[in-house]
């Protein structure tokens, strides 16, 4: 029996058979037992899946609760409904037209959410429901108030009108292909920056993502979505009205998520089907629903944050675990080739000043970095070496001054387009994304050397999947070369504090930057991990990248840093080759506290 | 010899699955100044944050004058008479330095005379303070900042101080009012604490040091013979042997 | 302007306040905005109600009930629905939904408790909704008294921010990690400002009942405009929920004249999105704290 069920569960195929296996059984389902009423609901379950397919890209990746998709549904089923009728418009155009607009309020309830927090876009979407729930009773000229839409004709094809199997099988393939294309998302650059957005802006920005694109991004093509959904909406029911949308419609797609479990990618598909499976129970407590749904979210939240797949996927490792059989995937293979050279970058820090308050952490700073060479600045804490790294950055505004990365101007650029522009970093406290494994943490680091739209990485073109198997190949050659390839596949949360700060540095790698900053690497690393750094630099510094290294730790400075630049209090103390600097009196008194001396060791 | 003031046994503690620190075990007598020294990274922080209950120990004991204290929480540990300034002068930037001195009475069962001498206490120590009741603590200099921060932390009488990096960023003539201030204060009987990078003018102060490399204790004694060994070479250049 | 015009923005632009100031207490020390808090406004108003229609009580007798029951429910629902999730992650977002699904299950059981149809109150003796005329307005003694009482309160509110149990909570808003080092313990806070900001809630609604009629209706429509109010305001600032309050209640006011009542709804969205894109901190909110 157990040995039974470990050959199946270890069928490489089992996920995608038992998948095909169940798109079968529902194309095929509806000629055997297809009556009038279960393909309405069968349909009407179908554009649900779809608006809680989209609600899940925003909510369960991107971390953005919206209060208004059912709203979004209303927006499209309306933009749909009154073309086709009053305007005699067929349903292709009108379908577009209902993406559209609701794209585009979903735009509009964005903008503020992009410099607020999280749970102003919960409120502003309520907000937003609330007024168009409003607007389709008031704006009787457009909408016919509460008679609504009648009479919305079936879509047509080549002068055939679909039936309402054929709007079954039509709305079936959309899931289908929504839920391909999302998976195919999902796992490309733009799921990874979602993610990271949500998880760790920081880490995001740092490997070049913009903010706010990439929520423009989520927000409007998880509004498109609604909107599709909500032209079927209309052609499924021919007819409309201000009822169809009650004020908790919105909530029934939150929870339809949260129930299937919130960023996994069948969440919305088990949501739904659940959802449908206790039809009677719902209408004989019609009543209690808001009850129901409410201390449904509440009990989830509280016990079953990831939902019931969620739920299932604790159960399924369990299961493996047992079983014996591994529960880490294993590594993808990709095609090996050389680690290319990269062209170092000039880095030139001109008379910079910072003040926080009443203290002044940086005052009048010079740093000139040639292309290719491993620059240390030292200090004793506080002495500003952080604060310059983020001002080089991009995090910290410059206050006076002028910083160029070869030349060109950057100290009034975002940190994410100085990212673009070949600066790489790494920071004190590793900022990795704990629930992503250690390759896609990685592979983050590839956002901007990776140029495909979203629509070929969704579409899977063989140009982006060129493209995601070379970084894929990078990806896994940097790992390799600090020593992490065997892990690549665990929870980088679960890496110990060393190792994380080897995955940090070659997920800077991996966007080739021309010129790295690294922010106290050696910092709580053993002995063992110690030595694997000096090596680390030294091979950086052979394939060409101008390396910035912010470091305490003197000796391994003393080894591979050409230059050095001490810093005390905000100014420059000296600046120069390391034995130069480290036997420099000053420097001495201000940041060993005279006791410690280095070079001894012939530098 | 009587029981130290606090006496930290076998303790490990880190941040979630990361662990820092393994198996440290520290003493400090009453009276003494002890400082803690070692690299950036080697755990000192850490150390501190698990002794004032921010971080949970995973294993190990902390017992302060008698009384365990590992699992506590934060304010029950301040209750108990241990204050700790924590690394970057944790201050309540947007209130007046004299809402500052107030908040470290919070929770504290002084009269109104008695907060006054303590008031009159912190006034003494740090003059700077008296001048400036109404600025900002943000709008403060790096020394002054340090400065309110130890009285905030002061104000409630505690037992014991930590004090992390103090001279943090200052300048050398502050760090000297710093340093003057603690040994002030050990005189008037308060024990402390002291993580510090200026190794050397920890060692000055201080009765004992402890040496931390990666997250364990690799030595300790009288500065002295610290300052005579190889420890802190090791300590900060991280060579083998 | 019409000057009935004037005190009826006022007057709706008070309790619109009121609700921000309930929004702002819970806010300070947690961090969390209670999404509940429109209906636990309702509640307080329903029991008021109830207290005087049903059993004959006094109107300070049945304000004193909601305010006890409804600052109980507050703290019933930090322990259930806040504090648990806070726990697991202190910045993580959870609690937008927990605190949503509080509000539904106590719209639920209201409804079914006390049905859908409004109940009228009276105001207390000797204030009354019938109107005179001042200034060229038509006004009521009742809304005078409200106008002057959420006035009196927002500076009540302020002062107590200036004690010692105040400055701890802004202490905590500030920097959480410090307050704890300080012997400050924000699970304290956060459950006395749940059972604060429960009571005002309350007071917010039985103070609206005698203009608005106590009804299950109240709890989203004064959630909305209360977040608004607050977000204009500035979060966390009482002045600027005063402010901002007095400046919805006109907005919509006037929407309601010039467009019509249905598009009331809209204008004070239309406000706030204007003024969140020019001051995404509000009239008098503070930036959050840097992330690096």
């Amino acid at each position: 029996m157990a040995s039974t069920l470990r050959a199946l569960l270890e069928w490489p195929h089992l996920r995608r058979g038992l998948l095909i296996g169940l798109c079968v059984v529902l194309y095929v389902a509806p000629l055997a037992v297809g009556t009038e009423y279960r393909l309405f609901i069968a349909t009407q379950m179908g554009v649900y899946i779809l608006v809680a397919i989209g609600l899940n890209l925003l909510n369960g990746y991107g971390g953005q609760v919206s209060l208004g998709h059912g709203a979004l549904v209303a927006i499209g089923a309306y933009a749909a409904a009154l073309t086709m009728v009053d305007l005699h418009w067929s349903f292709w155009p009108a379908a577009l037209l209902a993406m559209v607009m609701a794209a585009g309020v979903g735009l509009l309830m964005a903008l503020p959410a992009f410099r607020l927090s999280t749970w102003y876009f919960a409120l502003i979407t309520l907000g937003f429901a609330e007024v168009i729930a409003g607007l389709l009773t008031e704006w009787r000229a457009l909408t016919h108030g509460f008679a609504g839409v009648v009479g919305i004709p079936a879509p047509k094809a080549f002068g055939y009108a679909f039936t309402a199997r054929d709007l079954y099988w039509f709305v079936l393939t959309l899931v289908v292909l929504t839920l391909v294309g999302m998976a195919n998302l999902l796992n490309s650059r733009f799921g990874r920056a979602l993610v990271a957005v949500r998880d760790n802006p920081v880490a995001a920005t740092a490997s070049g993502v913009s903010l706010v694109r990439i929520k423009i991004f989520a927000f409007v093509l998880s509004a498109a979505v609604a909107g599709l959904a909500g032209a079927l909406f209309a052609v499924q029911k021919t007819v409309i009205t201000p009822e169809d949308f009650p004020a908790d419609f919105s909530v029934f797609f939150l929870l339809v998520i949260v129930l299937g479990g919130s960023g996994r990618l069948a969440g919305p598909v088990v949501g739904a089907l659940v959802f449908f499976l206790v039809p009677e129970l719902l209408t004989a407590l019609q009543s209690w629903r808001l009850l129901i749904y409410g201390g449904a979210l509440l009990l989830l939240m509280l016990y079953a944050p990831h939902g019931l797949v969620g739920a299932a996927e604790g159960l399924w490792k369990k299961l493996r675990a047992r079983l014996g059989l591994p529960n880490i995937p294993p590594t993808p293979v990709a095609a090996d080739a050389p680690i290319r050279a990269i062209d170092g970058a000039q880095l030139s820090v001109r008379d910079v000043s910072k003040r926080f308050g009443g203290v002044a952490a940086l005052a009048s700073v010079d740093l000139d970095v040639a292309p290719g060479v491993t620059h240390a600045i030292v200090g004793p804490n506080g002495s500003g070496k952080t604060t310059l790294l983020n001002m080089i950055s991009g995090y910290y505004r410059v206050d006076q001054g002028a910083i160029a990365v070869e030349g060109r101007r950057t100290e009034n650029l975002a940190p994410h387009a100085i990212a673009r522009a070949g600066v790489g970093r790494t920071f004190q406290t590793p900022r990795l994304l704990p629930h992503l494994s250690v390759l896609e943490n990685v592979l983050l680091g590839a956002f901007t050397a990776e140029k495909h739209s979203w629509l070929s990485a969704a579409l899977a073109l063989p140009a982006a999947r060129r493209e995601q198997q070379a970084s894929l190949a990078e990806a896994l050659r940097y790992l390799e070369f600090v020593g992490l390839r065997e892990r690549a596949m665990e929870l980088a949360g679960e890496l110990p504090h060393g190792q994380q700060r080897l995955a940090e540095i070659a997920r800077a790698l991996v966007g080739r930057p021309k010129l790295l900053m690294l922010d106290e690497p050696a910092a709580g690393l053993s002995l063992a991990e110690l030595d694997r750094l000096g090596e680390l630099i030294a091979a950086i510094r052979g394939i060409g990248a101008t390396v910035v290294i912010v470091e305490h730790h003197l000796e391994l400075v003393a080894d591979i840093c050409s230059r050095v630049t001490a810093l005390e209090r905000g100014a420059v103390l000296a600046s120069g080759a390391p034995q130069d600097v480290f036997s420099d009196q000053a420097v001495v008194s201000a940041y060993m506290g005279a006791h410690v001396r280095i070079g001894e060791k012939g530098a | 010899m009587s029981a130290p003031l606090l006496d930290v046994q076998a303790v490990d503690a880190g941040y979630g699955h990361v662990g820092v620190l393994r198996g440290v075990s520290l003493q400090v007598e009453k009276g003494a100044i002890v400082a803690l020294v070692g690299a950036n990274g080697a755990g000192k922080s850490t150390l501190l944050k698990t002794i004032s209950g921010v971080l949970r120990p995973t294993a190990g004991r902390i017992v302060f004058d008698g009384a365990e204290i590992s699992g506590l929480a934060p304010h029950r540990i301040v209750d108990a008479g241990l204050m700790h300034v924590a690394e970057g002068r944790r201050l309540f930037r947007s209130q007046s330095v004299r809402d500052n001195l107030e908040l470290g009475l919070y929770g504290g069962r002084l009269d109104a005379a008695a907060e006054a001498r303590r008031y009159e206490f912190v006034y003494e120590l740090f003059p700077m303070l008296r001048e400036r009741p109404d600025h900002r603590a943000g709008v403060l200099s790096g020394g002054q900042q340090q400065m309110l921060a130890i009285a905030q932390a002061l104000m409630r009488e505690p037992r014991l101080l930590m004090l992390d990096e103090p001279s943090l960023g200052l300048a050398p003539v502050i760090v000297d009012q710093v340093i003057g201030a603690i040994e002030r204060l050990r005189a008037e009987g308060v024990t402390i604490l002291l993580v510090e990078q200026m190794v050397d003018r920890a060692l000055d102060i201080a009765d004992r040091a402890y040496v931390f490399q990666n997250g364990v204790v690799i030595g300790h004694g009288a500065p002295a013979d610290i300052r005579g060994g190889d420890l802190i070479r090791r300590a900060y250049l991280g060579a083998a042997g | 302007m019409d000057p009935d015009l004037i005190v009826n923005g006022v007057v709706a632009g008070s309790l619109y306040a009121l609700v921000a100031m309930g929004f702002n207490i819970l806010y300070r020390p947690t961090n969390v905005f209670n999404f509940a808090q429109g209906d636990l406004v309702m509640l307080g108003a329903m029991i008021c109600a109830s207290a005087m229609a049903l059993w004959s009580l006094p109107w300070f007798v049945g304000a004193a009930l909601a305010l006890a029951a409804v600052g109980l429910l507050g703290l019933i629902e930090e322990r259930i629905a806040v504090a648990p999730v806070l726990r697991r992650s202190a910045s993580g977002h959870a609690w937008v939904i927990t605190t949503l699904s509080f509000s539904m299950i106590i719209a639920n059981l209201v409804g079914r408790i006390w049905g859908p149809d409004p109940i009228a109150v009276r105001p207390p003796p000797p204030l009354t909704t019938e109107t005179f005329e001042l200034f060229g307005a038509n006004v009521s003694s009742y809304q005078i008294a409200l106008v002057a009482a959420t006035i009196a309160l927002a500076a009540g509110v302020e002062s107590f921010y200036r004690t010692r149990a105040g400055k701890a909570v802004m202490a905590v808003a500030e920097d959480r990690e410090a307050a704890l080092l300080r012997g400050i313990a924000p699970e304290s806070l956060s459950r006395w400002s749940f059972l604060f900001g429960g009571a005002i809630a309350a007071l917010a609604g039985v103070l609206a009942a005698p203009l608005l009629y106590a009804s299950i209706g109240l709890g989203p429509s004064l959630l909305l405009k209360g977040f608004a109010t607050a977000a204009v305001g500035g979060i966390g600032s009482n002045r600027g929920a005063l402010i901002a309050g007095y400046v919805i209640g006109l907005v919509e006011a006037l929407a309601a004249v010039v467009l019509s009542p249905g598009y009331q709804m809209a204008a004070t969205f239309a406000v706030m999105l204007i003024v969140l894109l020019i001051r995404p901190h509000g009239l008098f909110g503070h930036p959050e704290a840097r992330s690096v």
